[in-house]
């Protein structure tokens, strides 16, 4: 039943978190937004009254004084006659319920203005991107990481952890400005940036080649700026656990060395490695503005920065909720994992991470 | 551990050595930046008309380049001729430039100086000038205008009748090339002073034509129109193909006083938010852990709240919002960066409040802000100097990352992140000015590098779980 309780706690209180963003958002942005909704109506209303061959024999009076109507009716709609307090709640909600509106600027490429559909369009070419480049980092940081544990001192240890260092402080897009440099401008073996060639290749399988092509690039430079990391922190926990008692036990019995670090010392060091690899794929998700920007990924991140580049702030404030989103569900899902595993946690003051 | 105790253990860790030299070079640039630098270019940057009044070349790489290439480049020189006053309306003379390099100069400027009569009326003269180059070629009318400004300025490189010259002359020794050119509309791309500094053959307008070195002789005529208006000195200025340690951007600046004043903003930024969350987040950890109960699970909740806001989006619309001075980003930067330290913290302040002499002082009646400031804080202060010199970078990087996201909209101070955003809008990565790219990306990445070494050093002098 604690668990219940517990679980109950993380989802009210991830929903608080998403809410309290969102009202952030929403208050800062509302001016731009409204701005934007009012235009739009005066627009239309405009239009209705002066284009209609209906009300061609009107004066010009009573043309503006129907206008007048069309739009009053209209701020009525969009509830723009209702006090600040509650249009900015309204929007909150909305937002939360993944109603976004229309976008004021960009558009998906099938042409619609529906801001969930442009982020929807932008979202899995982010996932090909980071999501891949998250798993293939870690894949290669944890084996060489386990590699340095359990060679303490060696060139391979010494080099990773300077290495890992060196990465920590390196800007992402930077190493990517400097690679777009070295290998596109100087030996022009992969294509400066865009996710496909202009034109894109008829054939489905030309196109999944090319698309490949022009993932190249960006996913070395993720995985050359973040493995480093993965291995350090992979190879502290392992040489943690290294020292326990059990371990020295086990060798004592005569336990073969693979199967002490394959059998116990990995059983025990996974539990935080599991964490971290859950955060950063779902973190992913998210993808990375500038790195984007810098390779003209079309993705989630290049999509912020042109939104916020255009004043589109529908867009901006969509994006801004899906990402807090994924950052909190990551949470959640977390909390989820550890307990139904763990027997430790339970609710109460103090409980948590 | 008493502050020596700390100081001599550190010394004991190399990288934690390396730390400090580095962090030293940055400071010294920083400091050093109104001394060895124009004191107007740290708030000049921006002002693109101060930087061109400078005559320095643009887009060149350092004059190191030269060495390292084997390759001489050509420097910036300057030639002034006083011309005599006399009778007469029509003036010629003649200044020779010896060009001996391999890398061709990348400009030709022409300064007239003139003065008129007392009380007479602005009036017009005309320039023009006649090159002669070293292989006997020669290019009449290169220069052939009508202007009254007092002091004129004529750049070749963006000169129309200049640039129409330079390439008609070329066109008979590469005919083919010129009409693929003309055709696609690229003729105001050609740099038409590299290639009058080149050998007249073929391929010579797609700038890959070998350069002519000898003497260049400019012959610039003057006439004036009345005894009213008088020459009095011609200036010639060839810029050079290199400039200084690192080179200049696209607009002329030097990247070099880019990088110094960067660097004062990039360690006063880094600094403040770093020592300032840190408190802020040790002060709130401890008062959490010791207060407990109620207080600690809000307080806690807030802090989970705090840290789940996405940085980066945030930033970027609050910037938008408010007009991003530095001192708006720091405060910022604090607002989102004070959670970070607060979980371990208070699993320290936890483990401490659980100590006797904390009982004991509890027991004697001490308030709870006397055992907080007096008795948990100070026994987690040293660790902080670990977390601050952790927070450093992430601040440098994420003032970085906004600056380059935001351009022209963000901070009006000289920073890193904009030297490069100024670079990425240019495109100089795919014109190939990697002078441009590499020095603040190195800057960033050295003054993070200087913080994490420090900042392992002192976590292995300080962090109790590491004391054996």
């Amino acid at each position: 039943m604690a668990v219940v309780r517990y679980l109950a706690f993380r989802i009210v209180n991830a929903l608080i978190i998403l809410f309290l963003v969102l009202l952030i958002t929403a208050v800062m942005m509302n001016e731009y937004v409204e701005d934007q909704i009012r235009t739009d109506i005066r627009e239309r209303a405009y239009q209705e009254i002066y284009r209609n061959p209906q009300y061609a024999q009107w004066t010009e009076e009573q043309k503006q004084r129907a206008v007048q109507e069309r739009i009053k009716f209209y701020e009525q709609q969009y509830g723009l006659d209702q006090p600040y307090h509650i249009r900015v709640l309204y929007r909150t909600v909305d937002a939360m319920m993944f109603n976004f509106g229309n976008a004021m600027v960009l558009k998906s490429a099938g042409g619609s203005p529906v801001v969930s559909d442009i982020i929807l369009e932008a979202l899995p070419r982010t996932i090909l991107l980071f999501t891949t480049g998250t798993i293939v980092t870690i894949v290669i940081g944890i084996l060489l990481g386990i590699k340095a544990a359990t060679k303490v001192g060696s060139l391979l240890d010494r080099t990773i952890s300077t290495f890992a260092m060196f990465t920590y402080s390196l800007p992402m897009w930077w190493v990517g400005m400097i690679f777009i440099f070295y290998f596109s401008y100087t030996l022009g073996i992969f294509p400066s940036g865009g996710m496909v060639s202009i034109p894109p290749p008829e054939e489905p399988m030309a196109y999944a080649l090319d698309v490949l092509y022009h993932l190249a690039l960006p996913l070395i430079v993720f995985v050359f700026v973040n493995f480093g990391g993965w291995s350090y922190a992979t190879r502290s926990i392992v040489l943690n656990v290294l020292t326990e008692d059990f371990v020295n036990t086990a060798r004592a019995k005569g336990v073969p060395e693979r199967k002490i670090l394959y059998g116990h010392v990995l059983r025990t060091a996974s539990p935080p490695i599991v964490t971290s690899t859950t955060l950063a794929i779902l973190g992913s998700i998210g993808g990375a503005i500038i790195t984007e920007a810098v390779f003209n990924w079309p993705g989630i991140g290049r999509l912020f920065y042109q939104a916020i580049l255009n004043g589109d702030m529908p867009v901006v404030i969509g994006l801004t909720y899906i990402s807090t989103f994924l950052y909190v569900f990551a949470i959640l899902a977390l909390d989820f994992a550890y307990a139904l595993l763990d027997p430790r946690i339970k609710v109460g003051v103090g409980g948590g991470r | 551990m008493g502050i020596k105790d700390i100081v001599s253990e550190f010394l004991r860790f190399k990288s934690g050595l390396i730390g400090v030299f580095l962090l030293l070079i940055i400071v010294g640039m920083a400091v050093a930046a109104p001394v060895i630098s124009d004191e107007e270019a740290g708030y000049r940057w921006y002002d693109i008309e101060w930087w061109t009044e400078k005559n320095i070349p643009k887009g060149v790489p350092p004059e190191w380049v030269g060495i390292i290439e084997g390759r001489e480049y050509a420097s910036t020189s300057e030639f002034t001729y006083r011309i005599p006053s006399r009778e007469g309306y029509r003036f010629t003379f003649n200044i020779s430039y010896d060009m001996a390099a391999d890398v061709p100069p990348s400009d030709v400027i022409l300064y007239i100086n003139v003065s008129k009569a007392e009380g007479a009326a602005d009036e017009e003269y005309i320039v023009v000038m006649n090159i002669y180059r070293p292989d006997g070629t020669s290019l009449s009318r290169v220069l052939d205008l009508t202007t009254a400004a007092p002091l004129a300025k004529i750049t070749l490189s963006t000169d129309e009748k200049a640039r129409s010259t330079i390439i008609t002359f070329m066109k008979k020794y590469d005919p083919e090339n010129f009409e693929d050119i003309t055709s696609r509309g690229l003729t105001n791309v050609i740099d038409v002073v590299k290639i009058l500094f080149s050998e007249a053959q073929e391929d010579v307008l797609l700038e890959k034509a070998p350069p002519l070195k000898g003497e260049y002789k400019f012959e610039i005529t003057l006439f004036r129109r009345s005894t009213n208006v008088t020459f009095n000195e011609a200036r010639l200025v060839v810029l050079g193909s290199a400039y200084g340690i690192f080179g200049t951007d696209s607009f002329g600046r030097d990247i070099f006083v880019g990088i110094i004043w960067g660097a004062r903003i990039a360690l006063v930024l880094g600094l403040v938010v770093a020592i300032v969350s840190v408190l802020i987040g040790v002060v709130y950890g401890t008062v959490s852990a010791y207060v407990g109960g109620w207080t600690d699970e809000i307080l806690q909740r807030i802090q989970e709240f705090a840290i789940s806001i996405p940085l980066l989006p945030l930033l970027l619309i609050l910037a938008y919002t408010f007009k991003p001075t530095i001192w708006n980003l720091i405060l910022l930067l604090i607002v989102f960066s004070w959670p970070g330290p607060v979980k371990t913290i208070r699993s320290m302040a936890l483990q401490i409040r659980e100590q006797l002499y904390i009982t004991a002082a509890k027991a004697v009646g001490a308030s709870t802000s006397r055992i907080v400031l007096r008795y948990i804080l100070p026994q987690i202060l040293p660790y902080t100097f670990a977390l601050v010199a952790f927070a450093v970078p992430g601040a440098i990087l994420t003032e970085a990352g906004v600056s380059f996201l935001l351009g022209a909209q963000g901070t009006l101070e000289i920073t890193w992140g904009r030297i490069l955003s100024d670079a990425e809008r240019k495109s100089a990565v795919l014109t190939g000015m990697w002078w441009w790219v590499l020095p603040p990306g190195f800057m960033i990445a050295i003054s993070g590098l200087a913080f994490v070494l420090i900042g392992t050093a002192l976590d292995r002098v300080l962090n109790p779980r590491l004391l054996r």
